[in-house]
């Protein structure tokens, strides 16, 4: 037999796979690690989730619930930009509990850390959510 | 399930973990009869193609059906399995030994693995490379860390060793299943 010919034969005889009697058991062993695989990363992601909350909540409750009427003392100990933006936050959040008839739930009374602090929260859960559902998309 | 592995494929892309495990049981047999084919102990081999099974999984919308998904997923468990050995300092030294395990005699059937036990280490990764795994020189060259011709030389001299050893007869068919 020709080189010429002699590769093709030899792929042919590569593309031959023995039968093996535990391909099944080789089969399920890859699903388990598979599956373990994404346990794991939806623990993770889960447990790093109720860290964050745990850390919100944590920062909420320490801070003084009526900051709102010594605002003065938190504009000393914050940057002003970063109470600008607490400020404005708070006005658009008013805005829109105005407009969605929620006018009884006053976020002036609310401080401007706790409401940091609980947006902060909010979104960590949202994040570690959006976080779980891709790992269990991928 | 009838589908098309291309179709299984792009389901384990969006998650689909029943249509990967589809592909597995269809070509699960044919990458860990190539890494023993490479050298690898069964375990070893095992352990290899789980890994580039999982590889692969994560790597499935890469998988665009160009060539099959048999020779996408031998590549993945060939580069893992020389990276694998690569850290092994025996093995590496085995690698540049000129020995080969003695063959048996089978009266003339066609068995690849007999044959390819009658190959030095480094001839029978590099022949199985080119010839399992479907790698070009240069692509086994830059895996091996090895100069060019080295890897030319060692799959010429592994092919006329097969060559000589290997008469294709009646025996070929029946003996296993073709896989692909």
């Amino acid at each position: 037999m020709s080189a010429d010919d002699f590769d093709p034969f030899i792929e042919r005889l590569y593309s031959r796979t023995p039968v093996m009697q535990d391909a099944g058991l080789f089969a399920a062993d890859v699903e388990t690690r598979l599956n373990s695989a994404s346990r794991i990363r939806t623990l993770a992601l889960t447990a790093a989730g109720l860290i964050g909350g745990v850390v919100a909540v944590g920062g909420a409750v320490d801070l003084n619930l009526n900051l709102s009427s010594d605002a003065g003392a938190s504009s000393a100990q914050l940057g002003q930009g970063f109470t600008a933006s607490i400020a404005a936050a708070q006005l658009s959040a008013q805005g829109v509990a105005d407009r969605i008839g929620l006018t009884q739930l006053d976020l002036g009374s609310m401080g401007g850390m706790q409401l940091f602090w609980i947006t902060a929260g909010a979104v960590l859960a949202l994040l570690a959510a959006g976080a779980v559902r891709l790992s269990q998309e991928v | 399930m009838d589908l098309h592995d291309v179709e299984l494929a792009a389901h384990a892309a969006a998650g689909g973990r029943r249509e990967f495990g589809e592909l597995v049981r269809r070509h699960g047999s044919a990458v860990r009869a190539l890494l023993r084919r490479m050298g690898a102990e069964p375990s070893l081999a095992d352990d290899i193609a789980q890994d580039a099974f999982l590889q692969a999984f994560q790597r499935c919308a890469e998988f665009r059906g160009e060539g099959t998904f048999a020779a996408w997923v031998k590549r993945i468990a060939a580069r893992l399995y020389i990276k694998r050995r690569a850290k092994d300092a025996r093995y590496v030294a085995e690698l540049e030994s000129e020995e080969a395990a003695p063959a048996q005699d089978h009266a003339g059937l066609v068995d690849l693995d007999e044959a390819l036990k009658t190959l030095t280490p480094a001839e029978r990764l590099c022949v199985s490379l080119c010839h399992g795994a479907g790698m070009s020189h240069p692509e086994i060259a830059s895996a091996m860390n090895l100069p060019l011709g080295t890897v030319k030389s060692h799959v010429k001299r592994g092919l006329d060793k097969l060559r000589a050893r290997l008469q294709p007869g009646p025996a070929l068919s029946g003996r296993s299943a073709n896989v692909g």
